[in-house]
């Protein structure tokens, strides 16, 4: 059911719960490498839930539990590998840009290494750049490099916080809802900064905006209930979806 | 206007009230008035430098007085912030409602009940008694305990206040719950912190019950932090209560020099941040 | 890219947590240690003296009598006078703060509340004794002992410095407690629940009075325990105007008389006292005294804690 990449993130048996609510059932799915893999669904069906998972910070909540293996490059999330590490391999954006209000637009970008690693100033400004330029941000915020993080615009605070996440070079990147609290130009601007990250990383983007998987995704999957019903490339899930379920949501019927 | 009118009730009230806050306000402005008045002229360069003269002469400053003042608050400081700091660093982002954590909210509750003379009583059972002499150190302990809780409910109340949004992008980065804890989270709310380590400062820059058995008192320069020491506020209960006139002036004005800290603290605070953290409360 | 591996993290934040714990857990010993040295340094008199401490109304420290009513009295009258006093006052600048003082008037005056707090006692102290009392004494306490001093809690001679005096200042340092409290309480009423009356025609009174009052009426009560609770810990701006005297209430009722409270006998005797029982007895009253203020402070602190977080009274 893949493309011809390999596998990056193999998931078995996933399963997840928040106290005795029993949010994630049994879910199988190989993430390709370096593509864009979209989750869709209707509200409540796991799918952050799912997401979250994946970098382990589901189980940050209170009476939260997970359960199953989520292989990075054949090494297991859950036991492989010490946490920080999962999530310095797994970056995450959220639907709320949250750039740290404290320090500046540069030293957000660089805020994952510099809080924890030993570059030096200039290996941190030119990382800073690369990554700023990366995502579209360089030209426009040059020379405002020392403002304050949240002093930017909505769209330009979202771009800010995936350089932020490509800073520490991750292996897949993981996307709630990116685009959900912006406006349309931020958003087509956002879109395509995704389609252009497939080149370098994996990325798992959660949208509850069918069209914006059909637009930028290489694979979509589809929860209910706690469920992954259908796991696709996305031109098949749009154009001949094999589940009920799944066509019934997609033409809008639910959701 | 008829009184028993709803009208006239309501503008009889309103100006009863009125009536009520004036009252309340005039004894603050006499004070100050008075602090002002009587302790403006005996200010003078030789009161701020020079040691007291003996007793029954002119002259002579409190020069030792300040600088004990100043020793002692930073000996103080020096123990309640850092210790303030890290309980409400505790409270705030490792306590999970265990044991420890409500056994801590309560005994920070508790000690902000504490009568200040108290504080003072514990010092000198646990220190003076003990060495057998009276030691700035003991005061320095009674009032660092003191700003404990001040600093320790305002840490944890500004540091709960950030959102869990940028705890969020902190763990989903992979750094250490400790950076994050102090690099990010307490560097976002160390504006409330300051505050309310200023007005610790200040309300322990006013507090004597607790120097009077411990720091007690000296008429020389401070020669160490064992040894009593003089101060500002001992200095005023002393001379204000000895009816010497040389000395009641004097006592005026350290109480002017006081009231200048103290006011000036309140009032910077108000002006940098939002005063949730009040002195007497 | 130079990065240390996560087991040195892993440790870096053991270290940490356990500092936090350490600290957290040395605040708590510091509390039961002030508990645990009180009861000790108290002991020999509460084993020698017992219950005399509470029931004698003499103190004679050459002889070794310690007898404390007279001061626990002069802390209990002066505290629950002056809190009366400055209920309606402080009730009535929290009424005007919330319902009447423009904007402008409103910071100065929350300022001027804070600073009514801020202030030191000492200074308190000293304003008392040396403006107040003369002032006190010419005019208010001399006329009354002309007029009605036939009546034993006005009989002269009017000393200035008097139990009197004392609940006169403490509840000027009671006031900023309660109404600053007050104010928190009835800003936090809802804001249907004023809405509602106000659009019926109800005047700014009629709202506080049936509104605004009701629902913060357990918050209320709680902040003059407080206020109560201060007064009865306070120590320099009442030993400053006291008197420091046993002649109150039992060789003279008069409230122009000087006095003295559980405080300001312990200020103006400890440096003083040599016999190891006079200390532990100045230290039984203040254990005393701990206990009291503590049980008062937590009943209040327990009842704003739920009346401000659960918004209803």
């Amino acid at each position: 059911m893949t493309l011809s990449n390999s596998t990056k993130l193999d998931i078995q048996n996933l399963n997840a719960w928040f106290c005795e609510k029993h949010a994630l059932k049994n879910v199988n799915v190989k993430i390709p490498d370096k593509e864009v893999v979209a989750v869709i669904g209707p509200s409540g069906c796991g799918k952050s839930t799912f997401v979250r998972c994946i970098n382990r910070m589901h189980e940050l909540i209170p009476g939260a539990k997970a359960s199953g293996k989520a292989l990075l490059d054949g090494v297991d999330v859950y036991g492989g590998m010490d946490v920080m590490d999962v999530r310095r391999k797994i970056g995450m954006v959220f639907q709320k840009p949250n750039p740290f209000p404290n320090m500046s637009v540069a030293d957000n970008v660089v805020a994952g290494l510099k809080l924890v690693g030993t570059h030096s100033k200039k290996e941190l400004a030119e990382i800073a750049e690369e990554r700023l330029k990366s995502v579209g941000l360089w030209e426009e915020i040059k020379d405002e490099l020392k403002k304050s993080g949240a002093s930017l615009s909505g769209g330009q605070q979202q771009r800010l916080c995936i350089a932020r996440a490509l800073a520490m070079n991750p292996e897949v990147i993981l996307m709630d809802e990116p685009t959900s609290a912006l406006d349309p130009a931020s958003t087509a601007k956002l879109e395509e900064l995704v389609k252009k990250l497939k080149n370098e990383i994996s990325v798992v983007i959660i949208t509850h905006n069918v069209s914006q998987a059909a637009r930028i995704s290489d694979m979509t999957a589809f929860f209910y209930l706690g469920e992954l019903v259908e796991f696709d490339e996305t031109r098949n899930i749009f154009e001949h979806p094999k589940n009920p379920l799944t066509e019934r949501y997609i033409t809008g019927r639910f959701g | 206007m008829d009184i028993l009118s709803r009208r006239g009730r309501e503008r009889l009230i309103k100006y009863i009230c009125l009536l009520l806050t004036v009252l309340a306000v005039v004894p603050l402005l006499w004070i100050i008035g008075e602090v002002v008045y009587n302790g403006v002229s005996a200010i003078n360069l030789e009161f701020l430098t020079a040691l007291p003269a003996p007793f029954g002469e002119s002259g002579g400053g409190i020069g030792n007085a300040i600088l004990g003042t100043l020793i002692i608050n930073a000996m103080a400081s020096l123990f309640g912030i850092p210790v303030g700091i890290l309980t409400g660093m505790y409270l705030s982002e490792y306590d999970r409602t265990s044991r420890l954590g409500s056994a801590v909210r309560t005994v920070i509750e508790s000690l902000s009940g504490v009568p200040s003379i108290i504080f003072g009583i514990f010092a000198y059972s646990l220190i003076v008694l003990t060495v057998r002499h009276y030691t700035a150190i003991a005061a320095a302990f009674a009032l660092g305990l003191m700003m404990i809780p001040l600093i320790a409910k305002a840490t944890e109340e500004s540091m709960k206040i950030v959102s869990n949004d940028i705890r969020e992008a902190a763990i989903a980065l992979g750094v250490p719950k400790w950076v994050r804890t102090t690099k990010i989270v307490f560097s976002i709310a160390k504006g409330g912190i300051l505050t309310g380590c200023l007005l610790a400062f200040a309300r322990i820059s006013g507090e004597t019950a607790p120097l009077l058995f411990t720091s007690l008192f000296s008429f020389y320069w401070p020669i160490g932090i064992d040894q009593p020491m003089a101060s500002l506020q001992v200095l005023i209960y002393n001379y204000a209560m000895s009816g010497f006139q040389n000395w009641v002036i004097k006592a005026w004005g350290a109480s002017l020099l006081l009231v200048i800290i103290v006011v000036s603290i309140n009032v910077i605070v108000r002006r940098f941040a939002k005063p949730k953290y009040k002195a007497g409360v | 890219m130079p990065r240390r591996n996560s087991r040195f993290f892993n440790l870096q934040d053991s270290v940490f947590k356990y500092l936090l714990i350490g600290v957290s857990a040395f605040v708590v010993l510091l509390f039961i240690t002030l508990f645990y040295m009180l009861i000790d340094r108290s002991f020999p008199s509460i084993s020698i003296n017992g219950l005399s401490t509470l029931t004698g109304t003499v103190w004679n420290s050459a002889a070794g009598i310690f007898g404390a009513v007279p001061a626990i009295a002069g802390t209990l009258f002066s505290a629950v006078i002056a809190t009366l006093f400055a209920i309606p006052i402080s009730l009535g600048v929290a009424i005007y703060f919330t319902e009447y003082a423009p904007s402008r008037i409103k910071s100065v005056l929350s300022l001027f509340i804070d600073l009514l707090a801020a202030i030191p006692s000492v200074i308190y102290g000293i304003w008392g004794l040396w403006v107040i009392s003369p002032l006190i004494k010419i005019y208010v306490q001399q006329p009354i002992v002309g007029a009605i001093g036939f009546i034993p809690i006005f009989a002269g001679p009017a000393y200035g410095l008097s139990i009197f005096l004392a609940s006169m200042i403490l509840t000027i340092m009671v006031i900023p407690i309660i109404s600053s409290l007050s104010i928190e309480l009835l800003g936090g009423t809802p804001p249907s629940l004023r809405e509602g009356l106000i659009s019926l025609g109800a005047t700014k009174w009629e709202t506080v009075r049936h509104v605004g009052i009701p629902f913060a009426r357990l918050g209320i009560f709680s902040a003059i325990i407080l206020g109560l609770g201060r007064a009865l810990g306070e120590t320099m701006a009442v030993t400053m105007v006291i008197g420091n005297s046993y002649l109150w209430p039992f060789e003279t009722s008069s409230l122009f008389a000087p006095a003295t409270t559980i405080t300001s006998k312990i200020a103006s005797e400890l440096y003083e006292a040599t016999s190891t029982l006079h200390i532990a007895s100045l230290i039984e009253l203040a254990l005393i005294l701990l206990v009291i203020t503590l049980l008062i402070n937590t009943v209040a602190r327990l009842i704003i804690n739920r009346t401000i977080k659960r918004g209803y009274y």
